[in-house]
C-alpha cells in the first residue's frame, strides 16, 4: 500500500520526494514534503484517492514555519506527512478547503494561532480567540497582528450582514448541553443556514503543553473531553511512551483496555440520556446516570476521581486493580446486560421516539472524505473504521470486538451504534477481565524528567467520539516543543451546516444531539 | 331585587370558592408533578419541606412573590403587563360552569360547554400577547406555534365531545352528568370520543408529548421564557389549572361526573379528575415530544376525520 502510493504520486506529481517512514515511531508511513506549488496537486490526489484529512496544524520551528497536512484512509490503514515550509516573515500558502471541507476550520485556527494567511480562503475570520488578542498565541516569538489581519479576522457579524430572522442556539441555550454557539438563520420553524461559532471554552491547551514537562501535563487532557477523561488520557501516554520507546507491561495494557471501556460505556450512557432529553423524554436521562453511577464508583476506588482521572502513568497505571473491582466491573457487566432491553422497550420501541429520529440528518457518503469526520459518525455511513482495530492500542488487539456499523446515516443509526457498542465494550471488558494477566503495572526505570529523543510522532486512538489524534514535536527538553490535539467532536461538528440547513429546527437540535459532543474538547 | 341579591351573593360566593379551590389545587399539582417525576425517574421528589415536603409549593410561591419582577428593556410594555392576568380570566370562568357535586356548582347555565370552550380558546390569546409582547425570538416562536396548535386541536376537542351532547340531548353539565345515571358514557358507545378529547384536551393545555411551545430543547422555555417572579407564577398556576379543567370536562361529559357508590359525590368527582391529571403527567414523563409538522398531521389527518366519523355515526344511530 505505501509502496504503491509513493509511486503513484511520483508518477502523478512528479517534483515529490516520498521518503518511507518507521511507523512504529512515527506514527505515520510516508512523509512527503510539498512546496507552495504543488501543495494543491498533492491535496488533490489524495483526494482522488480517498484519503481524507485526518490533521492539519502548524509548527513554528522559528527559522521558518511548517504546516503539517496528515492524511489516511478509512479501509486500510496509511498515514501520510505533507509538510510544507512556510516563511516566518509574511507567512501565508494557497488554502486547500475547496478540496476538504474541514480544511476551513483547519486553516482559520492556523490563522488566528500563527498568522498564516491562507490564500483564497472564503472566510478567514476568528475561530476561537476573541478579537482583542494582539499577538499569535503559538508562535516562538511575539509577533503582533497587522491591521489587515484583525479587520478581516472581525468580518463575521451575521445580524449585519445579511438580512434575515437570525436564532441563537447558545451558547447559553438547553440544547448545546455545553457553550457552542450556533448562529442559525431561519424562516419559520425552517433552518436556511447554520454557522457554529467556537472558541467560547477555549483554554489553549496546547500552549500549556509548551510550558510544562510531560508529566505536569497529565491532568489536561482529562479537561478537554471530561467524558472521554481516561480516553483522552490514554491518547496522550501512548504517544509519549511510542515517543520515548517505552515498553509498557502486559498487565498494566489490559487494566488500561478494561478502564477505557468502561469510561467509554459512561460516556455514552451520559449520551443517551442527553439525547433522549433533547427529544423531550426527560426521564431515560435519570435512569442512565443510575448505571453510570456504577461505572464513577467503580473507576474511583482504583483511580480516585470520578470525572477527569489521570490514571495511567507513562510506562503503566497510577494504581493496580483488586479483586474488588473485578467483582464489581463483573457485577455491573451483568447489570447493564440486563438494563439494555428495558431501554430497547422504553425508548428504542417508542413510536414518538423513532418518528424523530428515522430518517432525520442523513449524512451523504461523501462526508468522511471532505470532513474527516469520524467515531460513531462515521460507522453510521457504514464504514467500519475504529481505530481500536485497524491501529491497535492497549491490548485491543488481544481481544476479538467487533465494529457497529450501520447503512442509513440517520440520527437513529447513530443511536443504535452507540447503543451496540456499549454492549461490544462490555463483552471486551469481560474478555479482558478473564485473560487479565498478573505482573508489575508499570515500567521499569523511567526516568523522573522525560526527556523524549529529536523528532515528532502522530498517534491516534479511538475515544468515544471517534479519532483522537496526539501530535508531538520534541526538541530533546523536558517540555514538548509543540503538542498538537486532533479532537473528533471538531470535525463532526463540521457537517453539522450541511444537515441543518433546510430541516426544521427540531431535527436540527436532534441532529446535533446525535453528534455526542463535548465542546471544551473542539475548544481545547 | 330579593332574587338577583341571593343570586350574586351565590356567584360572589362561588367566585371565592373558586379562587380557593384554584390555587390549592395548583399547589397540590405542582407537588404532585414533582413527587410523581421523582418516583417515576427513581428520586424521591420534595421531602425536606413539611410531611411528604407537602409544604414545598407554598415555599416556592413565596419566594415566586418576594422575587423581584423583572421586565425586560425591549419589552411591549402594556402587552407585556397584561398577558399573564389574561391568561387567568378564562380559567375562572370555567370553573363557574363545572359540578363538582349534584349542587356543589356555582351556576348550572344550560349552554354550559360552550362557555368553557369559549372562554378557553381565550386562553391561547394570552400565549399570543406574551410570546409577541417578550420582544423574545424564542418567545415568538413559541406563541405562534401554541396559535396554531391550539386552533389545530381545538376542533377534534368539540367534536369529540358533540356526540356526548347529542345523547344527553343538552349542554348543561349537569344534565350531562345526570343522564349518565344509566352508565358512563366511555362505555356507552363513546370511547373513541373519550380517547380523542384526551389527546387533544392534552395538546391543548401544552403538556407533553404536545409541549411544543416552551419545547426547552429547542426554544429555552417558549413563551414565557422572559416572564420571572410572579408573572411566571401566573402562567404555571393557569396551566396547572387548565389541567384540571380538561380533567374535570373529561370527567364530567366520559367518566360520571360526581356520581359514584358510597362515598359522597365531589369525593368521586375529585378522585376521577385526578386521576385524569395523573395520567397526563404519566405522559409528561414518559414520551419524548413530537415535532411540530407531526403533531398538525395528527390532528388534521388522523384526529379531525375520526371524531367526524364519530360524530356522524353517533348523529345517525340516534335519529333512526
Amino acid at each position: 500500500m505505501v509502496k504503491e502510493i509513493s509511486e503513484k504520486i511520483k508518477e502523478s506529481i512528479g517534483s515529490v520526494e516520498p521518503v518511507e517512514t518507521p511507523y512504529d515511531q512515527r506514527g505515520y508511513h510516508l512523509s512527503i514534503e510539498a512546496t507552495q506549488a504543488n501543495i494543491v496537486d498533492i491535496t488533490g490526489f489524495f483526494d482522488r484517492i480517498g484519503f481524507y484529512l485526518a490533521d492539519m496544524c502548524c509548527v513554528d520551528y522559528i527559522d521558518y514555519l511548517e504546516i503539517v497536512y496528515f492524511f489516511n484512509n478509512h479501509s486500510k490503514v496509511c498515514r501520510i506527512r505533507v509538510t510544507l515550509k512556510v516563511d516566518p516573515e509574511r507567512p501565508s500558502a494557497p488554502t486547500i478547503s475547496h478540496i476538504y471541507k474541514i480544511a476551513r476550520w483547519y486553516e482559520r485556527e492556523i490563522h488566528e494561532f500563527f498568522g498564516v494567511l491562507f490564500e483564497g480562503h472564503p472566510f478567514m475570520t476568528y475561530l476561537f480567540l476573541h478579537d482583542q488578542i494582539d499577538f499569535y498565541p503559538l508562535r516562538k516569538k511575539q509577533v503582533p497582528v497587522p491591521e489587515k489581519d484583525k479587520r478581516l479576522l472581525n468580518s463575521f457579524n451575521p445580524e449585519e450582514q445579511e438580512d434575515g430572522f437570525f436564532l441563537n442556539l447558545g451558547p447559553q441555550h438547553p440544547s448545546t448541553h455545553g457553550v457552542l454557539r450556533v448562529v442559525v438563520k431561519m424562516n419559520g420553524e425552517y433552518i436556511l443556514s447554520a454557522e457554529p461559532i467556537l472558541g467560547y471554552l477555549h483554554r489553549m491547551h496546547e500552549k500549556m503543553a509548551e510550558n510544562r514537562t510531560y508529566q505536569q501535563f497529565y491532568p489536561n487532557p482529562a479537561r478537554m473531553d471530561y467524558l472521554g477523561a481516561l480516553n483522552f488520557n490514554l491518547g496522550y501516554v501512548t504517544t509519549v511512551e511510542k515517543l520515548c520507546g517505552i515498553e509498557v507491561p502486559e498487565r498494566a495494557q489490559y487494566i488500561r483496555t478494561i478502564t477505557a471501556e468502561l469510561n467509554r460505556i459512561s460516556s455514552h450512557l451520559l449520551w443517551f440520556g442527553a439525547f433522549v432529553a433533547d427529544l423531550g423524554g426527560l426521564t431515560p436521562f435519570l435512569y442512565t446516570f443510575d448505571d453510570r453511577e456504577n461505572i464513577l464508583d467503580i473507576l474511583e476506588a482504583v483511580a480516585g476521581s470520578r470525572l477527569t482521572y489521570s490514571y495511567f502513568r507513562f510506562g503503566g497505571l497510577f494504581n493496580d486493580v483488586d479483586d474488588d473491582f473485578v467483582k464489581n466491573v463483573k457485577k455491573f457487566i451483568d447489570r447493564l446486560r440486563s438494563r439494555f432491553s428495558m431501554y430497547e422497550r422504553l425508548v428504542t420501541g417508542n413510536v414518538i421516539f423513532i418518528n424523530r429520529v428515522k430518517n432525520i440528518g442523513v449524512m451523504d457518503k461523501t462526508y468522511p472524505l471532505k470532513y474527516g469526520c469520524s467515531g460513531p459518525v462515521i460507522r453510521s455511513i457504514d464504514i467500519p473504521f475504529d481505530i481500536r482495530k485497524h491501529e491497535p492500542y492497549a491490548a485491543y488487539d488481544r481481544v476479538d470486538f467487533e465494529v457497529a456499523t450501520g447503512t442509513n446515516a440517520d440520527n437513529m443509526d447513530r443511536y443504535l451504534i452507540r447503543i451496540k457498542e456499549m454492549g461490544i465494550s462490555l463483552n471486551i471488558i469481560e474478555k479482558a477481565l478473564n485473560d487479565l494477566p498478573s505482573g508489575p503495572i508499570k515500567a521499569e526505570k523511567i526516568p523522573k524528567k522525560l526527556k523524549p529523543p529529536k523528532g515528532d510522532i502522530y498517534h491516534t486512538i479511538e475515544s468515544p467520539r471517534g479519532e483522537l489524534g496526539v501530535y508531538i514535536v520534541s526538541d530533546e527538553s523536558d517540555v514538548p516543543y509543540r503538542m498538537r490535539w486532533r479532537v473528533p467532536s471538531y470535525s463532526n461538528l463540521m457537517t453539522f451546516p450541511e444537515l441543518a440547513g433546510g430541516s426544521l429546527i427540531a431535527d436540527a437540535i436532534a441532529t446535533l444531539g446525535s453528534y455526542d459532543l463535548v465542546i471544551p474538547e473542539i475548544d481545547r | 331585587m330579593a332574587i338577583m341579591g341571593k343570586e350574586l351573593a351565590r356567584l360572589i360566593i362561588g367566585l371565592i370558592g373558586v379562587l380557593v379551590v384554584v390555587v390549592v389545587n395548583a399547589l397540590l399539582l405542582t407537588w404532585a408533578e414533582r413527587k410523581i417525576s421523582g418516583h417515576m425517574q427513581k428520586r424521591i421528589g420534595p421531602k425536606e419541606v413539611g410531611p411528604y415536603g407537602l409544604i414545598q409549593p407554598i415555599a416556592d410561591g413565596l419566594k415566586l412573590l418576594a422575587k423581584e419582577l423583572l421586565t425586560p428593556v425591549n419589552v411591549d410594555r402594556p402587552l407585556y403587563y397584561l398577558a399573564p392576568v389574561i391568561v387567568f380570566i378564562p380559567v375562572l370562568v370555567s370553573f363557574i360552569v363545572i359540578p363538582f357535586d349534584g349542587y356543589l356548582q356555582v351556576k348550572d347555565i344550560n349552554v354550559g360547554i360552550l362557555v368553557i370552550l369559549a372562554f378557553s380558546s381565550l386562553s391561547v390569546l394570552s400565549i399570543l400577547i406574551a410570546g409577541w409582547g417578550s420582544n423574545n425570538k424564542y418567545s415568538l416562536i413559541g406563541a405562534t406555534r401554541s396559535v396554531a396548535q391550539n386552533i389545530a386541536y381545538e376542533i377534534p376537542l368539540l367534536l369529540s365531545l358533540l356526540p356526548v351532547v347529542f345523547m344527553a340531548n343538552s349542554f348543561s353539565l349537569r344534565d350531562i352528568v345526570e343522564v349518565q345515571r344509566e352508565g358512563w358514557f366511555v362505555w356507552r358507545w363513546q370511547f373513541f370520543a373519550f380517547l380523542i378529547y384526551f389527546i387533544a384536551a392534552t395538546a391543548e393545555t401544552n403538556r407533553t408529548p404536545f409541549d411544543l411551545p416552551e419545547a426547552e430543547s429547542e426554544l429555552v422555555a417558549g413563551f414565557h421564557t422572559e416572564y420571572s417572579g410572579m408573572r411566571f407564577a401566573l402562567f404555571f398556576l393557569a396551566e396547572y389549572t387548565n389541567i384540571f379543567i380538561v380533567s374535570a370536562i373529561a370527567t364530567t361529559f366520559f367518566l360520571g361526573g360526581y356520581l359514584g357508590p358510597v362515598l359522597p359525590g365531589f369525593v368521586w368527582f375529585f378522585i376521577k379528575t385526578y386521576f385524569l391529571v395523573f395520567v397526563i403527567m404519566w405522559f409528561r414523563w414518559t414520551f419524548p415530544r413530537v415535532r411540530f409538522d407531526q403533531l398538525l398531521n395528527f390532528s388534521w389527518k388522523i384526529l379531525i376525520p375520526v371524531a367526524f366519523a364519530n360524530l356522524i355515526v353517533t348523529g345517525g344511530i340516534l335519529k333512526l
